[in-house]
């Protein structure tokens, strides 16, 4: 990676100046008329690990063009992609929202049944005490559904902040992780959309995440008449929804604040968010 | 003629196998009423539809992206990847608040609703629901403290 890197700064006739920068996540760039290339100096920088170079890609027209290099922190991008990890996150996302409203009545609740309906002996028919039994037609329910059935608990910290750096580990070691400089496109047309992903092969659905609220005017527009791609803000950002998505496109910013969230938690004390979950701290 | 037919049986008599069983396989098959179909069905049992198209419902496949499914999850990791003040629960605008985070048994999750619902209406404006709540509670207090085993103890 470091060798492809100077090939790179060879090419295009640039030296490497040293690096200077001592701030938490400031990036120096080497800007030339062609690729534009940066070296980060992170305030957690990787100890063992080199960190990982993607290409920075456009929007603004059909055919990918590398507008530079960028870096991605291994322990965020580059972690070991632990699946059960992944499955016990999309587990927890389904079940701690999930509250089942199935409900039955029982043999109390259904109307009527407080009268006996024969006498119990001379009639030769089996002995009732009641019409709502539940061996009865129209009778209560034993043991059925109550509704209100909660299914919800918290995933320890710690493992949904590794639920979310395997997926996008695994997501860059697969190829489905692009990063994009901005997402102003030239046109709102959803066929501009639709070939840009046939173009560059990113697959039947795609994610695209932005560092702000608001997405360009003509990026939503498009992407009103195409339900299976989606944007989102950082802090929307989830594991079900990178699983679902065939291909993951980040902005330059979305990723570096995406690194900086995690680096952040994962170099500070966090106990008091790995205390057990009460009802009321929320 | 004759007696020479019975020179012959002299002369030349071919070996005889007299055969004592006809196997069912060897038997040659008689068609019988060739032609004609069985009108009656003998492929087993059917439903009884009466003429009516049988209730097999058509298949028809979720849209996978709507709306709803497309951004499932969306915020679930908000207070690692936001600000860190907004807690996922508090996104969960569709959930009752009186179930919102609650785990727990049928006992426990009645008791919390029939705790924070005492205090409003809902007793005078619902009394039919609010009595079969606390008939419930009595009944489930009842079953919990008397038929089962809690806990740590042995009986």
């Amino acid at each position: 990676m470091t060798s492809l890197l100077i090939n790179a700064l060879r090419r295009i006739h640039l030296s490497l100046p040293t690096q200077t920068a001592v701030k938490c996540f400031s990036t120096s760039s080497y800007n030339s008329n062609t690729l534009d290339i940066t070296k980060k100096d992170w305030k957690f920088p990787p100890q063992y690990t080199k960190p990982r170079e993607v290409w920075i890609e456009n929007l603004d027209s059909i055919e990918e063009k590398k507008l530079g290099l960028f870096e991605l922190h291994p322990a965020v991008y580059a972690t070991v992609p632990r699946i059960d990890i992944i499955h016990q996150n999309v587990i927890w996302q389904r079940k701690f929202r999930w509250v089942s409203w199935a409900h039955t009545k029982t043999r109390a609740e259904v109307r009527g049944g407080g009268r006996k309906p024969w006498p119990q002996k001379g009639l030769g028919r089996a002995r009732h005490g009641s019409i709502r039994s539940p061996l009865w037609r129209g009778g209560g329910i034993a043991h059925g559904p109550r509704s209100g059935k909660s299914h919800f608990f918290m995933l320890p910290f710690h493992l949904r902040i590794h639920g979310l750096t395997s997926t996008l580990s695994a997501k860059l070691a697969q190829d489905d992780l692009h990063v994009v400089r901005d997402l102003n496109l030239p046109s709102d047309e959803p066929n501009y959309i639709i070939d840009l992903i046939e173009q560059r092969n990113w697959g039947p659905s795609v994610l695209i995440v932005d560092d702000t609220d608001i997405a360009p005017r003509n990026l939503t527009a498009a992407l009103d008449a195409l339900p299976h791609v989606n944007v989102m803000p950082v802090y929307g950002l989830n594991v079900y929804s990178m699983l679902k998505h065939d291909t993951l496109v980040l902005t330059q910013s979305a990723a570096e604040r995406i690194e900086e969230r995690i680096l952040c938690h994962l170099h500070s004390n966090t106990r008091k968010q790995q205390a057990a979950f009460k009802l009321d701290q929320v | 003629m004759e007696r020479i037919t019975s020179l012959l049986k002299v002369l030349w008599r071919p070996s005889t196998n007299f055969v004592r069983t006809r196997y069912h396989s060897e038997k040659t098959r008689i068609i019988k009423r060739y032609g004609y179909e069985e009108k009656l069905w003998s492929g087993g049992l059917m439903p009884r539809s009466l003429g009516k198209r049988l209730p097999m419902p058509e298949y028809r496949p979720l849209n996978p992206w709507t709306e709803r499914r497309a951004l499932f999850g969306q915020n679930d990791y908000i207070d690692i990847l936001g600000s860190g003040e907004l807690h996922p629960l508090r996104t969960l605008y569709t959930i009752p608040s009186w179930i919102k985070g609650v785990s727990g048994n049928e006992y426990q999750i009645l008791l919390r609703k029939k705790k924070m619902f005492a205090k409003t209406g809902s007793p005078q404006v619902r009394p039919t629901k609010w009595k079969e709540l606390e008939k419930r509670l009595g009944f489930l207090y009842r079953r919990l403290n008397r038929k089962t085993k809690t806990g740590f103890s042995s009986t």
